[in-house]
């Protein structure tokens, strides 16, 4: 019986549904995240009768033919790049992104890693990097005497050195944009890494034409809604139920053939 | 004498085909752009010896619900769905094909590719390609693809006039098997959607419980007709001795 496999290729693709919907509510408070979701294909027809085949003598012509479809398979797991809310922090050293646009930190293996998470803190040499110690690129090192730290919109760093008026700046944030963000490989830690289907980084200032701008003392909440995230998580379990009702059904069947005789 | 013997297992044949077909809606549950199938069952006559006619069952086309799935918001510009009729035009290698599953995304070149890989094609049936450095990307209702530096072309959408008569293929894609692509002159391309599956979980349901019923129904007639054959036997047998 071919609906045994088929129904066991649904509820494989139920299977992925669900952990990547249990990856999503996992990640539901997790800094800068961005949901996932995973998208399926029919699999391979099988003919069991040529449409346009004749059906009787006289030459009638069977209009559509018998596909027997052979189930589904999943097609690709994406993530989906809206913005998520903002959480009020008013730590100086925590930044959000309002709008299009990853911040750039330099990985051990020095690669640039690409993150919405702009929970930063201070190294011991008063560089900006992330709770990792993974430094922001391009970097911006805070005086050890600065008294308080302002980062504009356009991601202007400034500080203010006790005993002195006006204040100085210090440094400069940049992101960087992608085309297809939804290409760029999740790494973990809240990181990302370029790749072919993402294409190249155009990197800016905050705040210039189609970039985000910077919000300081906020950090930007995961986009997980977690209200359609349990609708999603019901639906599949449903689908996979219903496939595993597929799969008891045949077994039944099977067994009325053994019971014939 | 044999005949109800093969009646129901030109029955049971066809029974389990439509099994097949159920358990293939069901898989496709969420798979963007499916339609769901049912088989279409004939009677089939045949003249026996005697000239009695007999009836049998003959599974002789799989009919595919051609409605609306319903529309998912995915929130990714690229993802796009069309309202009403039409379907996007694919390029892949064996040619072109055809497909109502919008998930498309850019390459690394910028062309708009299927999962797959294969490209979209615009009204010209040319690759649209997105232009690297392009910030934004917007897909007006009637499939014109423009972005922060200009209008890029129009995405290809095109009916048949006999839709049943596609060939499905894997991969959600439809092979026109020569059939003329006729193009919709009013499309309404939904940018950030994707059409769902238009299988319904409870109709598949119940035709699966439907299933599993006559199957057992045809199997007891089975049964019972050789029952019959063998208490005749013996009858037969009885009166002899």
């Amino acid at each position: 019986m071919k609906s045994l496999d088929i129904a066991a290729t649904g509820m494989l693709a139920q299977q992925l549904n669900v952990e990547v919907i249990s990856n999503n509510i996992a990640n539901m408070n997790t800094t800068g995240f961005k949901r996932r979701r995973a998208e399926f294909q029919d699999l391979l027809y099988q003919n069991q009768l040529r449409g346009g085949s004749a059906s009787s003598d006289a030459g009638t012509i069977v209009p559509a033919g018998v596909q027997l479809g052979l189930g589904v398979q999943p097609a690709a797991v994406y993530r989906i790049a809206e913005q998520g809310s903002m959480n009020i922090t008013d730590n100086p050293f925590d930044l959000a992104i309002s709008g299009k646009g990853y911040f750039q930190v330099e990985l051990p293996s020095g690669e640039t890693g690409y993150t919405r998470a702009g929970a930063f803190q201070l190294s011991a040499d008063g560089d900006l990097v992330t709770p990792d110690g993974l430094i922001v690129q391009p970097g911006i090192t805070i005086p050890n005497n600065a008294s308080t730290v302002t980062i504009n919109a356009s991601g202007q760093v400034f500080v203010t050195i006790a005993g002195q008026v006006a204040p100085q700046q210090v440094g400069q944030i940049e992101l960087a944009t992608f085309l297809n963000q939804a290409g760029l490989e999740p790494i973990g830690d809240n990181l990302l890494l370029e790749t072919p289907a993402s294409g190249t980084a155009t990197v800016d200032t905050p705040a210039s034409t189609g970039f985000g701008s910077i919000e300081q003392g906020a950090l930007e909440a995961s986009n997980v809604n977690v209200v359609s995230e349990i609708t999603n998580l019901i639906t599949a379990q449903r689908a996979y139920e219903m496939n595993s009702k597929v799969i008891q059904a045949s077994d039944e069947m099977m067994s009325s053939v053994t019971q014939l005789r | 004498m044999e005949n109800s013997g093969y009646i129901a297992l030109s029955r049971q044949m066809v029974l389990r085909r439509q099994m097949d077909v159920v358990a293939n809606n069901l898989a496709n549950l969420t798979t963007p752009g499916f339609k769901g199938e049912s088989m279409l069952f004939v009677e089939h006559l045949a003249r026996t010896e005697p000239g009695e006619k007999i009836s049998l069952v003959r599974d002789i086309a799989t009919i595919r619900d051609l409605k609306a799935g319903p529309m998912i918001e995915t929130g990714s510009p690229f993802d796009l769905a069309i309202r009403g009729e039409g379907y996007f035009a694919i390029e892949t290698p064996d040619g072109t094909r055809y497909t109502r599953a919008g998930g498309f995304t850019p390459d690394a070149e910028g062309q708009m590719v299927s999962a797959q890989g294969f490209a979209l094609l615009d009204d010209g049936g040319a690759a649209i390609t997105i232009p690297v450095d392009a910030l934004s990307v917007v897909v007006a209702r009637d499939g014109t693809i423009s972005t922060d530096q200009g209008e890029l072309g129009r995405v290809q959408v095109v009916r048949f006039e006999n839709q049943q008569a596609l060939k499905r293929q894997a991969n959600s894609l439809y092979d026109a098997e020569g059939q003329a692509a006729l193009p919709v002159e009013e499309p309404d391309v939904q940018q950030g959607k994707l059409e769902n599956s238009n299988v319904a979980g409870v109709v598949e349901m119940t035709r699966l419980v439907a299933t599993v019923r006559s199957y057992e129904m045809a199997a007891k007639l089975a049964k019972d007709e050789h029952e019959r054959q063998r208490r005749a036997i013996d009858a037969l047998a009885a009166n002899r001795s």
